[in-house]
């Protein structure tokens, strides 16, 4: 008797029950329940279906007395995929060539043969030091591949690179600290080690950041201010930084480089973490939003050094990274090879994947100085002009915000001027749109064509404004325009139609043309009386 | 160059039910296969009426490639068919059950976000397998090419992809069958237009009202005066737990009759006939539109170019057959044959072959005859001429017409439940309009209820969408009225005297008078495909990811 009866169950409890069921005279005895009971097309098909993926799992072909003439060429790729043996594998090759002779099964199993023969050159290559393997050239150790090929180099401590912006640190920055304290905290336990994390800070002023270093999470600050590190720069960055981790000679960094760094994957950082890890001689993960240290069993010959073997390697930093937008995620190891060191571990991150950490309020921590005379010749490229991103119109600040709509339609530039006027005769007041008037195809004369820009659009896709007042001047309401608006003090509407839904949600309502409305309000404001024009204007309907 | 790429053996673009068909079939057959589809979801982007058919006669069926379908994926089987005729209030009613069940194994109602998000997980769990999957917020924005030849697609948001195969099954407006000039995007008469809403309903309210057991459904489809003389007709059938209720025009009689389509949507909505199942309430879930090609028209007889296949919308594959719709099981049959094709050519060595015997497997299989039936293209030349149709029109509104009307009564139920005589059906007035008109008129009973809901105008069903908004994906190249002032009525979610909508009517001066030109805004689109065809526009889709998301469909 199966554990499962299949005709005391409904077929949507069957469907993952049969999934979990791997034995196949199982599966038959429930098909024949089935038959027997009611027989129900879709609990065959299932249980069919699951038959025939067991099934398959345990049928074995023979390479060397199949009928190759039976096989598909997908059959012949998963046949060949378990052979080792290349002898074996040329036999079937000749009979495939002898028999049906398809290229696309000849090609699964040439490609089978060519990867174990290669596999197997790979194990026997001796290390060949760069100098003896290319004899003719000046300089072998400069070989493209590194700069040093440290082996068996001596690393700590988890550095990371704080960014800053405008004399503050960005809070990517503070981010990275938190998980970085949290990294090494379990580090440190798990490996009864004194890791730290260093905070690296370089700029101008950056002096002033230390404390806040401590506070998010660092053992230790190393800091270097200059006024010329006042905007970043490739050379002095990249130099200051390797220099700290890699070349300095202080009595706490009994190391040769850092066992892990972190970048900010900002513009800058992305740039500094690509230099950096380049003249450290390593990898680089970048913008990764996962990071943990965990060992990691690797049987990757080129990484273990001996083929068929698993090494499991401690300590290493797995940096997650979503690839194809975010659809997948790669996890990145950078592991050492057995004639190279590939330390540090690094990775860069992307802003927001970290929590911000609660800052502590008396850190306890070490703060240096890193003292080194900058060469006059890492400054040769100089920054001469630079210029802050346009911010566009903000309308926010306003007392008064004076929009229009289609309304404007039958003279658009008159509307435009109407509203202009208005505008100006409050104290701090500027001019919206609605997104209809923007995507118009009116045509505007020139002293007002540059006001009508998505920079002045008012709602769901363009600015959220809450001034005192707000004058919807022909504009219908839509609701997108609406959440743009609608936390305003007090909403003041001119429109032809009083079914307009923006009369819903407005304070006053005026119902009228706005050629003839705009200039009298205008004028009522500038003789500063305003109030009771407006009052004479809106209609009681 | 084009080996700096990343490749795969296939790569299917667009995950509806002929792109998730064809890359199951792929990777059943161990094809190494990718699958690129623009919406944040599989389905999100999709519309249909609902009701997906299994024919016996089908070389593939959706439930024959992804087990359990049924029970993950659909609404409610869908037993009961009827047609009602309308006149004014009056309505004759035929049960049409018997062409619906005609070759039907079975048939059940489906809503897109749902069914395909579905299949996508499957199709993304098997390519996966492959060393392929299935990647979403991915536009295909092209071809690639290499000296001339198609060797993969290019992409806004990835590198060029190169591949042996490309399965486009990036449905109606298909920017790759374009590309390759398979598909022209010329002709109003070779596409319908639907709009449907999906209405919020208890599921026992829709037990209750319809008169139908938990787990069983009911299809009805209306036609006859309802819709202005437009031609064209209504459908409604029962979800799990709502209503799809819409309309499905041919798309040069929309833009002839200058018709409003949510307008159109709405009489169907309040005639009385709906009230039963109404009763008063009415919540309005989600507004979608789409285009639909006629296959009798617009079916490619020869859907291949290269290492190109076209499969489903893509290729016109959508049979009108009379009211019923069949377009998303031809789109699996055609996925599952165009896949079959590229793995039987690949092992034989030769995958170039594929498009050839994809071609002969539809022929073979009898899918291009059942698109484009040979006694549809013999007829249409006479009864589509206008003079006939006018004939028609006299003769049945005449005395002697109406007294055959009568006199067939049960003869007229059983023609409209031939298949063969469906398939015959002339694109005119009469068959859409004049027939159910008189039938209505002549044999109908008046229905004897007031139907006083209220569907949204058309500002809020835009409001109750959501959008993703990106760069607009469309641009006018005439703004002049004469070009693309067609699309301010055909558009659904357009309309004259109406700010709010993608395009707008304007007057302009110019020196020395006034032009009437339109404006157009993206940002409402719902991406239907119609000002593709009906104005003068560059039309692409938007990027991965923006635009419109549909959470039915
Ligand atoms: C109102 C209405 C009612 C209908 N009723 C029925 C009915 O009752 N029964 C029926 O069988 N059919 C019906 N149809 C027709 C049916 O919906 C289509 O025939 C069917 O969806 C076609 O399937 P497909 O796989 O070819 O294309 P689609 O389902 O349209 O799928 C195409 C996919 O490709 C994606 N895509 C498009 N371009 C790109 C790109 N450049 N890059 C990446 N991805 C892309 C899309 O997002 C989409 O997921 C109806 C259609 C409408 C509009
Ligand atoms: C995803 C999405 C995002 C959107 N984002 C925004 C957004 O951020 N901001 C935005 O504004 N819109 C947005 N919209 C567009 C929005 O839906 C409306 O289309 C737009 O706000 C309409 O602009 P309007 O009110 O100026 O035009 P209309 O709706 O055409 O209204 C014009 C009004 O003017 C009145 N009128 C006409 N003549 C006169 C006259 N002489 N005097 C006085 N009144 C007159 C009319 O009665 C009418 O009420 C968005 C739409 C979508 C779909
Ligand atoms: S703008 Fe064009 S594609 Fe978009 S909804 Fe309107 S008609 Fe359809």
């Amino acid at each position: 008797m199966p554990e499962i009866d299949p005709t005391e169950h409904d077929i949507t409890e069957l469907g993952p029950e049969i999934a979990d069921v791997d034995d196949e005279q199982e599966l038959e005895e429930m098909l024949a329940l089935e038959k027997g009971g009611e027989g129900r097309e879709g609990v065959l098909t299932l249980i069919e279906d699951r038959l025939e993926t067991v099934g398959s799992d345990e049928e074995t072909v023979d390479p060397e007395t199949v009928d190759l003439t039976d096989l598909s060429v997908a059959d012949v790729a998963n046949m060949v995929r378990e052979v080792e043996d290349v002898e074996v594998l040329r036999d079937v090759l000749e009979r495939e060539t002898a028999g049906k002779d398809r290229k696309g099964a000849k090609s699964q199993i040439e490609n089978r043969i060519e990867s174990l023969e290669s596999t197997g050159a790979e194990s026997e290559v001796e290390y060949v030091p760069p100098a003896e393997k290319h004899p003719d050239l000046d300089h072998p150790t400069n070989d493209k591949r590194y700069v040093e090929g440290t082996v068996d180099g001596d690393y700590r401590d988890m550095w990371v690179f704080c960014e800053t912006q405008r004399g503050e640190l960005i809070d990517v920055s503070r981010e990275m600290l938190g998980k970085a304290r949290e990294m090494m905290d379990g580090y440190n336990d798990d490996h009864d080690a004194d890791e730290a994390v260093v905070a690296v800070l370089i700029g101008d002023g950056v002096g002033d950041l230390t404390d806040e270093c401590l506070a998010y999470g660092a053992d230790r600050v190393v800091y270097h201010e200059d006024e010329r590190l006042q905007r970043f720069r490739h050379r002095p960055y990249t130099e200051i930084f390797c220099h700290m981790c890699r070349d300095w000679a202080v009595d706490w960094r009994d190391y040769h480089e850092p066992r892990y760094t972190i970048f900010p994957a900002t513009n800058n950082g992305r740039d500094l973490s690509a230099l950096v890890q380049g003249e450290l001689d390593s990898g680089l993960a970048s913008d990764c939003s996962g990071l943990y240290i965990e060992e990691a069993d690797i049987s990757n010959p080129a990484k273990t050094g001996a083929p068929g073997e698993t090494t499991t390697f401690e300590k290493v930093l797995h940096m997650k990274r979503p690839d194809f937008s975010g659809f997948e995620y790669s996890t990145i190891l950078c592991i050492d090879k057995p004639h190279r060191d590939f330390h540090p571990q690094g990775a860069s991150v992307i802003p927001g994947s970290f929590e911000m950490p609660d800052a502590e309020s008396e850190p306890d921590g070490e703060v240096v100085e890193h003292d080194l005379e900058l060469p006059a010749e890492w400054f040769r490229i100089e920054v001469t002009d630079f210029d802050a991103l346009e911010g566009g119109v903000d309308l926010t600040g306003n007392e008064v915000v004076v929009a229009l709509g289609r309304g404007i339609g039958r003279d658009p530039t008159r509307g435009i001027e109407l509203g202009l006027e208005f505008v100006d005769a409050f104290e701090s007041a500027d001019l919206g749109l609605s997104r209809g008037v923007i995507t118009a195809s009116y045509q505007f004369d020139g002293h007002v064509a540059d006001y009508v820009a998505e920079e002045r659009q008012i709602g769901e896709s363009g600015q959220v404004v809450e001034p005192e007042l707000y004058v919807a001047v022909g504009i219908s309401g839509a609701v997108q325009h609406k959440v743009g608006m609608d936390e305003s003090d007090t909403i003041v509407a001119i429109n032809t139609d009083p079914d307009a839904d923006i009369k819903d949600f407005s304070d006053y309502y005026v119902h009228g043309d706005l050629f003839e409305v705009l200039p009298r309000l205008t004028e009522a404001l500038e003789a500063g009386e305003f109030d009771r024009a407006l009052a004479a204007e809106v209609s009681d309907d | 160059m084009t080996d700096d790429y990343e490749h795969y053996e296939a790569v299917v673009v667009g995950a509806g039910p002929g792109g998730a068909a064809a890359a199951a079939t792929l990777a059943d057959r161990g094809v190494e296969t990718l699958v690129l589809e623009r919406g944040v979801e599989a389905g999100s982007k999709n519309v249909s009426g609902g009701l997906i058919y299994a024919e016996e006669s089908a070389p593939y069926t959706i439930d024959g490639l992804f087990s359990g379908f049924r029970q993950g994926a659909t609404e409610r089987p869908v037993s009961e068919y009827y047609i009602h005729n309308v006149a004014g209030d009056r309505v004759k009613t035929f049960d049409l059950g018997d062409v619906h069940h005609h070759d039907t194994e079975w048939c059940d109602a489906v809503l897109r976000r749902r069914m395909d998000s579905w299949l996508a997980e499957r199709v993304h769990e098997r390519t996966r397998e492959t060393g392929g999957g299935l990647l979403s917020g991915v536009r295909v924005d092209g071809l690639l090419r290499d000296e001339g030849e198609i060797v993969g697609v290019t992409c806004e948001e990835l590198d060029p992809i190169t591949a042996d195969v490309v399965i486009a099954a990036d449905g109606v407006n298909s920017e790759l069958a374009r590309d390759a000039g398979l598909m022209d995007w010329a002709e109003p008469d070779e596409w319908f237009q639907g709009v449907k809403a999906v209405v919020d309903m208890d599921p026992d309210l829709v037990d209750d009202r319809f008169d139908v057991p938990p787990d069983d459904g009911v299809a009805h489809l209306f036609s006859g005066d309802l819709f202005d003389g437009v031609r064209g007709g209504g459908f409604l059938y029962t979800n799990e737990a709502s209503l799809s209720i819409g309309t499905v025009f041919h798309l040069d009689s929309l833009a002839d009759e200058r018709a409003e389509p949510h307008e159109l949507l709405d009489s169907l909505l309040t005639h009385p006939l709906l009230d039963q199942w109404f009763q008063g309430e009415y919540h309005e879930r989600e507004y979608a539109a789409k285009l639909v090609p006629d296959s009798k028209k617009a079916a490619h007889p020869s859907p291949h170019q290269g290492r190109l296949l076209l499969v489903g919308d893509a290729a016109g594959q959508m049979q009108a057959q009379g009211p019923i719709i069949k377009g998303m099981n031809h789109a699996v049959s055609a996925g599952g044959l165009a896949a079959e094709a590229f793995a039987e050519a690949q092992s034989r060595g030769n995958p170039a072959s594929a498009g050839a015997l994809y071609e002969r497997k539809l022929e073979d299989e009898g899918v291009m005859a059942t698109l484009r039936p040979t006694r549809y293209r013999l007829t249409r030349a006479v009864s589509e001429h206008d003079l006939v149709t006018r004939a028609a029109e006299g003769v049945l509104d005449s005395a002697v017409g109406r007294a055959g009307v009568r006199a067939f009564d049960g003869l007229l139920e059983r023609g409209f439940n031939s298949p063969f005589l469906l398939g015959m059906i002339p694109d005119t007035r009469t068959s859409y309009v004049t027939i159910p008109r008189v039938v209505a008129e002549e044999l109908g009973e008046p229905v004897e209820a007031t139907n006083d809901v209220e569907p949204p105008a058309l500002d809020d069903r835009i409001g109750d969408l959501t959008y993703d908004v990106g760069e607009p994906h469309i641009e006018l190249q005439d703004n002049s009225w004469a070009a693309s002032g067609t699309a301010v009525t055909a558009c659904p979610v357009s309309a004259r005297e109406f700010g709010g909508g993608c395009y707008r009517e304007e007057t302009i001066r110019t020196n020395g008078g006034t032009e009437r030109v339109v404006s157009l805004d993206t940002q409402p689109c719902v991406e239907c495909g119609t000002c593709a065809i009906v104005a003068d526009t560059e039309w692409d889709h938007p990027a991965g990811g923006k635009g419109v998301e549909f959470e039915e469909g």
